[in-house]
């Protein structure tokens, strides 16, 4: 496990004029978009995690702060709505600022559903290993988000011409910026649009059939049930999973024998999209 | 041979099936439908099968008992469906050169097909309440 502790800033203060609705409040494996990431961002290593939400009159602007707070981030709610991503972070490196400078934080906008926290950590071992560099991820192809930046470099943000963003800070610092890899092309896959969500629904929330027979069967009323869960995933995750979304089969969960492709499966058993799925209950043929 | 099936089962032609001249001895076992277990009175089964799972395993079975013993010639068929008393469930046949291998090839397939096919018997007993039947299952 890593040690490496920075700040995170997550600028959640968007107009989400595109998809029609505040993404932050998105919902994404059943819980809102903004929890995703600043979950992500906990795990991989980023404490605090601040938020800056639109104002409290905004209609979005409370909920976004609760489902914020709730995922264990500080939020900072300012007056007027900001007007750029780039305003977002300003307030929130002021604050950063006036809490005792950090070495640099990590930016992660609060719309990437691509984020997780391994990806955090790899982002956060790296700036380590590199004191003073920008840490871009680099995915399908292009930099994307988030990214690691010093403080020196953040202290220069509120200096940078009206009308540039962060990148600006790239563009006049090359010999400062690392790329790294990440094998994870949907980091880069933006949510902007109802088409994108839709895209990021398939993905993440992969369909698996599961047969049932006997004892299963007549307590479904069913030959067959839906079970909603990312995959790859494992036997054990299923059983979980099973319990909760199939309560009439919830006592049957913890210990029925699962075959995975016409195979035993044991809970370490890896379910892979495609797979054929079956609860078999104590057989007695013959 | 492996065959799961909904219709009745005929015993005689698969023993028929596994004759060989090489061999000195079949063994044939068959299930049926009983009608007392204990004192409680059964009055049909019905057979459920997970078929392609199923004949998966049936089949490793006669893969394995065929390294464990010189079997010549192997039937294993199993019935699916609604079936009365006295009625055939499952029929074993195996011929091997010499009896005491036929009869622990016949009997290792029969009593591991029982612990590992994924089939499942549903008893209708005397009263009309219908139970299936899973060995180690406690109730809901």
């Amino acid at each position: 496990m890593s040690s490496i502790t920075i700040p995170a800033i997550v600028p959640a203060a968007g107009k989400s004029r595109r998809m029609g609705r505040p993404k932050p409040l998105l919902p994404f494996d059943g819980q809102p978009l903004i929890g995703r990431v600043v979950t992500a961002l906990r795990l991989g290593g980023a404490s605090p995690v601040l938020v800056v939400t639109p104002p409290a009159q905004a209609a979005e602007g409370p909920p976004i702060a609760e489902a914020a707070r709730q995922a264990g981030a500080a939020v900072i709610t300012p007056a007027h709505w900001p007007a750029e991503m780039r305003e977002s972070a300003e307030i929130a490196i002021e604050q950063l600022g006036r809490d005792g400078p950090p070495s640099g934080f990590i930016l992660a906008p609060g719309d990437i559903p691509g984020i997780t926290p391994e990806i955090v950590r790899w982002l956060l071992e790296r700036s380590a290993k590199a004191p003073g560099s920008i840490v871009i991820p680099r995915a399908a192809g292009r930099r994307t988000h988030p990214i690691v930046l010093p403080w020196d470099l953040a202290r220069q943000i509120p200096t940078l011409p009206r009308h540039q963003g962060i990148n600006a800070l790239m563009t006049a610092h090359p010999e400062r910026v690392i790329e790294i890899e990440v094998a994870h092309p949907e980091l880069a896959d933006e949510l902007n649009t109802p088409e994108d969500l839709e895209r990021w629904r398939r993905r993440l929330r992969s369909v698996l059939t599961i047969r049932l027979f006997a004892v299963a069967r007549e307590r479904a009323g069913r030959a067959e049930i839906e079970i909603n869960l990312p995959l790859p995933t494992t036997v054990a995750e299923l059983r979980l999973v099973l319990a909760l979304q199939h309560p009439e089969l919830a006592a049957l969960a913890p210990s029925v024998s699962i075959a995975v492709d016409s195979e035993y499966a044991t809970d370490a058993t890896l379910i892979l999209p495609g797979a054929q799925v079956a609860l078999i209950p104590p057989v007695s043929g013959g | 041979m492996i065959e799961i099936t909904e219709a009745p089962i005929d015993h005689a032609a698969l023993t028929e099936r596994v004759r060989s001249n090489r061999a000195g001895a079949i063994c044939t076992f068959l299930g049926t439908v009983r009608e007392l277990t204990g004192d409680r009175q059964t009055l049909a089964l019905d057979y459920e099968a997970y078929p392609e799972m199923a004949l998966k395993k049936l089949a490793e079975l006669e893969q394995e008992a065929r390294k464990r013993w010189p079997i010549i010639e192997a039937a294993i068929v199993h019935r699916v469906g609604h079936l009365d008393l006295g009625e055939i469930s499952v029929v074993v046949a195996v011929s091997c050169p010499h009896r005491n291998e036929a009869f622990e090839a016949c009997r290792w397939l029969i009593d591991t097909l029982k612990q590992v096919a994924p089939i499942w018997k549903r008893e209708t007993w005397a009263d009309g309440s219908h139970e299936w039947v899973h060995p180690g299952l406690r109730g809901p």
